[in-house]
């Protein structure tokens, strides 16, 4: 494979050419209810070339068969002609690699039958089905898969890396009468087999909440104290600040750039922020990003302070920065564009009762089900909450929403608790019709003195 | 491939379909006013379900080996769950266009001058322009051991934009799209930059949210929340597994009289329209809601076997996985009132456009509480400025129960078309 993408670069016209291949194989099991939806094992490949000449704009070819890649590097080199420039498309430099990564596969997904599969998630489906008679409905997931992936660019980088994934999801639903909830868990590695073993609490814990959340009351809008779970803190991290850090959104717009001026103050000192794609087995992890560029620890606020942001190569040549390895695709379809790795909130000091202990009123929101950023505005919807009442956890509450504007919300993390971890969740980020790309995020429990919750004004 | 494929299914399986998708497609991003990237992609793959021993197998591939994927197709059936799965004899298909000519032969510099012509209509001091063009052309071809051969030829053209402006802290991006078989041409271009740049002007002025149970006028873009819970809801999948508040209440009055909703997969040239499903089951025009009425829920194949119904032709493949059922065009019938009839209705309350967090949630139970991405405060009836910093929450069920009015201009974005809608009673919180 090597020798064919050498080939097809010294074909290449253009003054520069960059060219990934992948070969995956994914095993994926499903369950709905007590019935198997399906269980199968899928092949893909296909490959991305990419073509830049001074003076004109990127050309681009995605393609699903792999035979004749000279002619897709020439394609790529015409439709880059197609486009004149003005203003020419610089990329930063970055250090030429040539290595052969194999990320640790944790248990080699491919040695294991799919049958063997199948049953796992029967087990822990069934965990769920016999829980309680008012779960009603489930939907539980397996997937897996090992990506076999090659970049090499005309600069001389020849990259390979075996690429695994595992993701296991649990969805139980409950029903009482008309009232319908559902609770959802999951867990996303970059590993394998063994990262799915022991997880019959997680299954369990849905099915409860679940039920749990039948009885329980819708929070009341309005404002309040909220303290965010480390899982909420994450998305919250992630939607609130980690897309306005993405530099494609800055770094052609002169008003954007000056709202995102390093040294600008974003919250207090006791607040840092990044982005590692560089940690260990996480699903945003991966030794070079899709340019070829190295992955790293990029501190983006530090002890309030911006500091960084997250580039491409082209975003980083542009605002005379360094590239920091976050260039990245969903696959062979898509081009690279900037994205975030491993996001965090780093740990503060103290413990989440810490955090109670001086709100009268206020929400403690956990678990996330998602979030949306529209640039400064951000919702993020909670699993399940709980009231803080005197300083104590009080009773659970439902269909918690958090709105806020960045801005302020930054300003209002008042505490950062010390008990930091990472959220090995499934699911993924959408940026530009990428979706999902396989992030993480990381935080301790963190208190915003005020934030809106949604919820019935009544 | 589909025919080696099904000749080897049928010496060794009972009975056996598959989808084969090809297309190319071409995709110009222009940044910042002007054209960046021009991209072309080249996408084949087949889906294949076969049922062997009573149990169902699927397996997909964009890999050019059919034998290959028949193995992974036998080894998934060798654990598949047994179901009396009975695929369509051919029949006759109604004539659908999903193909245009002009919009396949259309060239990249043919494509780059509709996207110059967006942009240059958008361009403005302060705004920062992106606007992306894409135009696929492709065939679908279903076909089945029982005869079904089906194939057909599609096209498929978008044209989407968006504008940001920052000023200070203040940040505004107002976007919007069409899609459809065909070329928009110089008018829908027009439209396109004019529906933008009316929300830009209404948004021009801030203004301070109101706070309490009041009406809220959802534009034709602002529905997308309404509907959700609806979309799922009839899903027959979630009526099997007893999770829709509309399973089992076919012909009872769930909504507002004037509420008609239907699934048209006949619309000439529109996004989701076909003659046929990815399973070979004839395509026809469904009423989910009639009149207020709850009117029927959309099936595959396999859903259809197990509820014990016949399929309705809403079968979608993908390359990988099974065929789900998906809706084709979801089309909201039109009322009575001219837009200003609606905003006259409003002494004060918001115009809704767009949501933030619109499918997180417990979505089919249908409540609902986002904060607003682009809404306008209404006063006496006059759009005032911009609200931002508020939510709007409510059951879609409750507030699609009593329509306080309905607009008779239906708006089409990709594969749904919806009038304005006035619902009263939608709670307002402001932050």
């Amino acid at each position: 494979m090597k020798n064919r993408l050498r080939d097809a670069l010294n074909s290449s016209r253009a003054d520069y050419t960059e060219i990934r291949l992948e070969r995956s194989t994914t095993s994926a099991v499903t369950f709905r209810g007590p019935r198997l939806e399906g269980a199968t094992v899928s092949t893909d490949e296909g490959g991305f070339v990419r073509c830049l000449n001074r003076g004109y704009g990127w050309g681009m070819a995605s393609f699903t068969s792999l035979d004749d890649l000279p002619a897709m590097v020439a394609r790529a080199h015409e439709l880059s002609l197609a486009v004149r420039l003005d203003a020419p498309i610089r990329l930063a430099d970055v250090p030429v690699r040539e290595a052969d990564v194999t990320l640790p596969l944790g248990g080699d997904v491919r040695g294991i039958p799919l049958d063997a599969k199948k049953r796992h998630l029967e087990s822990l489906n069934a965990l769920m089905l016999g829980r309680d008679r008012r779960v009603v409905d489930t939907q539980a997931a397996y997937r897996d898969e090992v990506v076999e992936y090659w970049y090499a660019n005309s600069e001389g980088t020849m990259l390979f890396e075996l690429r695994p994934e595992v993701t296991l999801s649990a969805v139980a639903v409950a029903r009482d009468q008309g009232t319908i909830e559902r609770a959802l868990e999951s867990l996303g590695r970059r590993s394998g087999w063994d990262a799915v073993q022991h997880r019959e609490d997680q299954f369990l814990a849905a099915a409860d909440r679940a039920v749990a959340l039948l009885g329980a009351p819708r929070v009341r809008g309005g404002t309040y104290p909220v303290v965010l779970d480390p899982k909420l803190a994450g998305v919250f991290v992630h939607e609130a600040f980690g897309h306005l850090s993405e530099a494609d959104f800055v770094y052609e717009n002169p008003q954007a750039r000056e709202m995102m001026t390093l040294g600008r103050r974003f919250g207090g000192p006791h607040l840092t922020i990044g982005d590692d794609g560089s940690a260990a087995a996480l699903r945003g992890t991966l030794p070079f990003d899709d340019e070829g560029t190295p992955t790293r620890n990029t501190v983006l606020i530090q002890n309030g302070v911006l500091v960084g942001r997250l580039h491409s190569r082209e975003t980083a040549a542009k605002m005379q920065e360094a590239p920091t390895g976050n260039a990245r695709a969903l696959s062979f379809r898509h081009p690279p564009i900037v994205r975030m790795t491993n996001t965090y909130i780093a740990s503060g000091t103290g413990t989440r009762d810490d955090l109670f202990r001086d709100v009268k009123l206020g929400i403690y929101a956990c678990d996330a089900q998602g979030g949306q950023t529209y640039l400064e505005d951000f919702s993020f919807t909670a699993g399940h909450g709980f009231m803080i009442r005197d300083g104590q956890l009080a009773e659970l509450v439902k269909d918690v929403v958090i709105a806020g504007n960045l801005f302020q919300t930054m300003d209002r993390i008042d505490r950062v608790a010390g008990d930091f971890q990472w959220n090995e969740m499934g699911g993924g980020c959408g940026k530009g019709g990428q979706a999902p790309l396989p992030v993480t995020e990381g935080a301790p429990h963190v208190r915003l003195s005020e934030a809106l919750v949604g919820g019935s004004v009544a | 491939m589909i025919g080696r494929l099904l000749e080897q299914a049928s010496r060794r399986a009972e009975s056996a379909d598959a989808a084969v998708k090809n297309d190319e497609t071409v995709t110009l991003v222009f940044e910042s006013g002007r054209l960046k990237s021009t991209a072309w992609s080249q996408e084949r793959g087949v889906n294949v379900r076969i049922r062997a021993n009573g149990r169902l197998g699927f397996a997909g591939t964009t890999a050019n080996d059919p034998e290959a994927l028949f193995e992974a197709a036998l080894a998934s059936a060798a654990i598949g769950d047994q179901v009396d799965l009975i695929l369509p004899a051919p029949s006759p298909l109604q004539a659908v266009r999903t193909h245009s000519p002009a919009a396949a032969a259309a060239s990249v510099a043919d494509l780059a001058a509709l996207g110059q012509s967006l942009v240059e209509r958008l361009s403005h001091d302060g705004w920062q322009v992106s606007a992306t063009v894409e135009r696929s052309v492709g065939t679908v071809r279903v076909a089945n051991t029982r005869g079904v051969e089906a194939s057909y030829d599609v096209t498929a053209v978008s044209l989407s934009a968006e504008i940001t402006r920052v000023t200070g802290d203040d940040i505004l991006m107002v976007g919007d799209f069409c899609a459809a078989a065909d070329l928009p041409g110089e008018p829908g271009v027009a439209a396109l930059a004019e529906s933008i740049r009316r929300r830009v002007a209404w948004a021009e002025r801030p203004a301070a949210p109101p706070r309490g149970e009041l009406p809220v006028l959802f534009t034709p873009a602002g529905t997308g929340a309404l509907f959700l819970p609806l979309r799922q809801a009839c899903l027959g999948k979630a009526v099997l597994q007893g999770i829709s508040p509309l399973g089992g209440r076919i012909g009872e009055r769930a909504f507002d009289p004037t509420l008609t909703v239907t699934d048209d997969p006949w619309v000439p040239g529109a996004s989701g329209s076909r003659a046929v499903d990815d399973e070979g089951v004839p395509t026809r025009r469904l009423p989910l809601v009639e009149g207020g009425l709850v009117g029927g829920f959309v099936y595959d194949l396999e859903t259809a076997a197990r509820a014990g119904v016949p399929a309705t032709g809403h079968a979608r493949r993908t390359t990988f996985g099974k065929p789900q059922a998906a809706y084709s065009n979801l089309v909201v019938s039109p009322g009575e009132c001219s837009w200003e009839d609606l905003l006259s209705k409003v002494a004060d309350g918001l115009v809704v456009d767009d949501l933030i967090g619109v499918g997180q949630g417990n979505v089919i139970g249908g409540a609902f509480s986002h904060p607003v991405a682009l809404a306008y405060r209404v006063v006496g009836g006059e759009i005032v400025g911009r609200v931002k910093d508020a939510a709007v929450a409510g059951n879609a069920y409750e507030l699609l129960g009593r329509i306080a009015g309905l607009g008779r201009n239906v708006e089409w974005r990709g594969s749904l078309a919806a009038p304005p809608i006035l619902l009263e009673g939608v709670s307002v919180t402001p932050r």
